[in-house]
């Protein structure tokens, strides 16, 4: 099988950061917008083994195994907030969220 | 060649971060067994102290096991006098965050041990973070650092602003550690590794062997720009946790909806942690050894003129913005901001001296910032309310807390003979010593921002001393909470004319594994 | 060399706009050619073949999202697992040693979780 040259790998990393980031910023509800950090996180994943295979070397791998526990670590984290957030306001749009704004 | 040690024999290197993280299991496990005591809080609280005593301890001890500054877990992490230092502090702050939170009565009885064991952890998350010269182990601790925070920011149950807060703060979060990944993906393949120890070096080496080889302008140029990308990236992350603009965003709103404690502990930890990171990237790792310059190895940018722009940007979006707030919590927030941007001056500089000032100024906002949260949390939970209106006629309701906010916000300001005008000098002088024409503006800009901040500090002070209170009913300040300002009160005070202790431990600390 | 660095993104490029052209069309050619011919049955969701019960908009009990979140933790940490079971050879028992300890700290949080009660179905 022949290797998915490095150009390849890493533009499609790059356009799903950006869609990570352009979500962050475009959506409101709160569960969409940790889907597109994880998107994020993703890209970064995708680009750490796509450069570890170029170089030859394994630490991008075992980065890839620590962004993947930081992912989770991270949803599991923003899931208990929402719930709490869902449990005391009755809705999870950030754009709803503006007790503080001054 | 530098010395690293294998993973095994490290570990007699890293005793306080094993002593804290058995410990904060411990305390988790402890605060079943005490469920049902009365004294649960103090019973948690000796422990948790306890714990970190037992951190500093090894501290001190590890420190003293290697005169020259030493890498340890392969490369991962390293022992220098810089992270001891900022091992030291981490310790302190988190020590004072357990010590306000019983009688601030923000953290319920039954979530205690929670919240101790969560500081804890990270205690040995800022320990990582000031220590690591390893973008993964960097990200390990921020990552630390952050999520533990997230869970402490919307620790009050059924609290709106709280739990909204802790929302606010997972997504900036989120964002911001997702970029600095990103950053950091493209930096390990651009520099073919993750370890950042001699970045600058390695970058000339690479620079010249491309211009050398004759690789088309075209290739080097895409090279150089994904090159700063990542650097952005990265310091995008760090900029993140010390707040600075424009990632502040998320700072107000959290540290408004945080339990008073922990948004003491939050202005003066994770911020100083991400100091000690900052400069360990900016100064340690890409500046070029042995000469005073700072990372323009990295394709030419010139990174100390970014800095101080953003150090500008910084301390000047944060004064304003706290010109008209009303909520004190609100405005302290602001106001970390604005220091933050002081601070960055110091590292603007780039210099040993700038890492110093840098040093030296975390230690007394320490004091000084924790000291003007602990009144508002005291006034907070007396009165139920952190408006302004609150503080009009504390000196007669409240007369030493009222004296020790207007000594706390003094010092913010910068003014002699306090320890904040001590910290600020020593920032400036790093920024006028470098002697161009771009630092010297910077620090006017800097002397201007800290003639806008006496304005609201001063306001503050005024309604304490000049206003009529609403009521005349005296607020009882417990008297735990009193000897801890008038600690906090007298190393202020202390520092601001006995600064030559503080300057030399500063000073000695400035030694950065890999950069001599 | 590559003559220009364009050269190598070209068919990615080429992907990319076709994909995205095709994405595109589909939906709006199916909109003006298919037939339309709504009934009852039609309009309604498609559960497998068995008839559908109920809003698919109802909340959730709490609890399952609880369960979905420790199982997330507790799960994801099994990578860890993985680079020491193909290296176990190699590592001997200093690696042994490392992964005892990190097990431990889950079983510290296991016990925690336990005996604060979020594994309690019936609460």
């Amino acid at each position: 099988m022949l290797p998915v040259p490095l150009p390849h790998t890493l533009a499609l990393a790059a356009v799903l950061f950006c869609l990570g980031m352009v979500g962050v910023m475009v959506r409101r509800n709160a569960l969409v917008v940790f889907m597109c950090v994880e998107l994020m996180l993703n890209a970064a994943n995708l680009t750490f083994l796509a450069f570890a295979q170029a170089h030859g070397d394994t630490t991008g791998h075992v980065s890839a195994f620590f962004v993947i526990a930081v992912a989770a670590a991270e949803a599991s984290v923003g899931l208990a907030i929402v719930i709490a957030v869902f449990r005391s306001r009755g809705t999870v749009n950030l754009e709803e969220l503006k007790t503080m704004k001054h | 060649m530098l010395p690293v040690l294998n993973n095994a024999d490290s570990l007699a290197y890293f005793w306080p971060e094993m002593i804290l993280t058995a410990g904060a299991m411990g305390v988790f496990l402890f605060d079943l067994a005490v469920a049902k005591s009365p004294r649960r809080i103090l019973w948690l609280t000796v422990a948790s102290l306890g714990v970190l005593a037992a951190a500093a301890l090894a501290t001190s001890h590890v420190a003293g096991l290697s005169p020259t500054p030493i890498g340890l877990f392969n490369g991962l992490l390293v022992l220098d006098p810089w992270a001891v230092f900022f091992k030291y502090l981490s310790w302190a702050v988190t020590a004072l965050a357990i010590l306000i939170a019983g009688p601030s009565l923000e953290v319920a009885s039954e979530r205690m041990g929670e919240y101790c064991a969560l500081l804890l952890a990270v205690a040995v998350g800022m320990s990582l973070m000031a220590s690591s010269t390893d973008m993964l182990m960097m990200v390990i601790g921020v990552e630390l650092v952050s999520m533990v925070s997230y869970a402490l920011a919307g620790f009050k149950k059924h609290d709106r602003k709280s739990s909204e807060a802790a929302l606010k703060y997972v997504v900036y979060g989120g964002v911001a550690s997702g970029m600095m990944l990103f950053g950091m993906s493209y930096l390990y393949g651009l520099l073919g590794t993750t370890n950042l120890v001699g970045t600058a070096a390695r970058m000339n080496a690479q620079a010249a062997m491309l211009a050398q080889a004759g690789v088309a302008a075209s290739v080097a140029g895409a090279g150089r720009v994904a090159m700063v990308v990542a650097v952005v990236l990265v310091l995008s992350g760090v900029g993140y946790k010390i707040a600075s603009v424009p990632w502040h965003m998320w700072c107000p709103d959290v540290y408004e909806g945080a339990p008073t404690p922990f948004t003491a502990f939050l202005s003066v930890g994770p911020k100083a942690a991400g100091f000690a990171l900052a400069v360990r990237i900016l100064y340690g790792a890409m500046s070029v050894s042995g000469g005073a310059d700072l990372a323009t190895a990295v394709a030419d940018v010139p990174w100390p003129q970014v800095v101080g722009v953003i150090a500008g940007l910084t301390m000047t979006v944060g004064n304003f913005a706290a010109l008209n707030q009303t909520n004190l919590k609100r405005m302290l927030a602001y106001s970390s901001i604005a220091h933050a941007g002081y601070i960055l001056m110091g590292v603007a500089a780039a210099s040993e001296t700038g890492s110093q000032s840098v040093a030296l100024y975390l230690v007394v906002y320490l004091f000084m910032n924790l000291g003007a949260f602990l009144v508002v949390g005291i006034v907070g939970r007396l009165s139920g309310s952190e408006s302004i209106f609150e503080y009009r006629g504390l000196s007669a309701r409240a007369p030493f807390a009222a004296v020790a906010f207007a000594v706390f916000l003094f010092s913010l300001t910068g003014l002699p003979p306090l320890a904040g005008f001590v910290g600020k000098f020593h920032l400036f002088k790093a920024l006028v010593d470098r002697g161009g024409s771009w630092q010297i503006t910077l620090a006017i800009v800097g002397l201007l921002n800290s003639a806008v901040s006496l304005y609201y500090y001063a306001r503050i002070v005024k309604a304490m001393f000049l206003d009529k209170p609403h009521t005349e009913e005296r607020i009882a300040v417990p008297a735990s909470y009193n000897l801890l300002l008038g600690a906090l009160v007298g190393l202020v005070l202390v520092f601001g004319v006995y600064f030559d202790g503080l300057r030399q431990l500063a000073g000695s600390s400035v030694v950065l594994f890999g950069h001599s | 060399m590559s003559p220009s660095p364009v050269g190598p993104y070209l068919p990615l490029a080429v992907t990319l706009l076709v994909s995205g052209l095709m994405a595109a069309a589909l939906p709006v050619l199916a909109h003006f050619l298919g037939p339309r011919r709504a009934s009852k049955v039609k309009s309604e969701s498609f559960e497998c073949g068995s008839v559908s019960e109920g809003s698919a908009r109802q909340r959730f009990a709490v609890k399952f999202y609880v369960v979905a979140l420790l199982f997330i933790v507790f799960d994801i940490e099994t990578v860890f697992l993985y680079p020491w079971a193909v290296n176990f050879k190699a590592l001997g028992w200093f690696g042994y040693a490392e992964v005892a300890a990190f097990a431990a700290t889950l079983l510290v949080g296991l016990a925690y979780v336990w005996k604060k009660g979020a594994l309690e179905w019936e609460t």
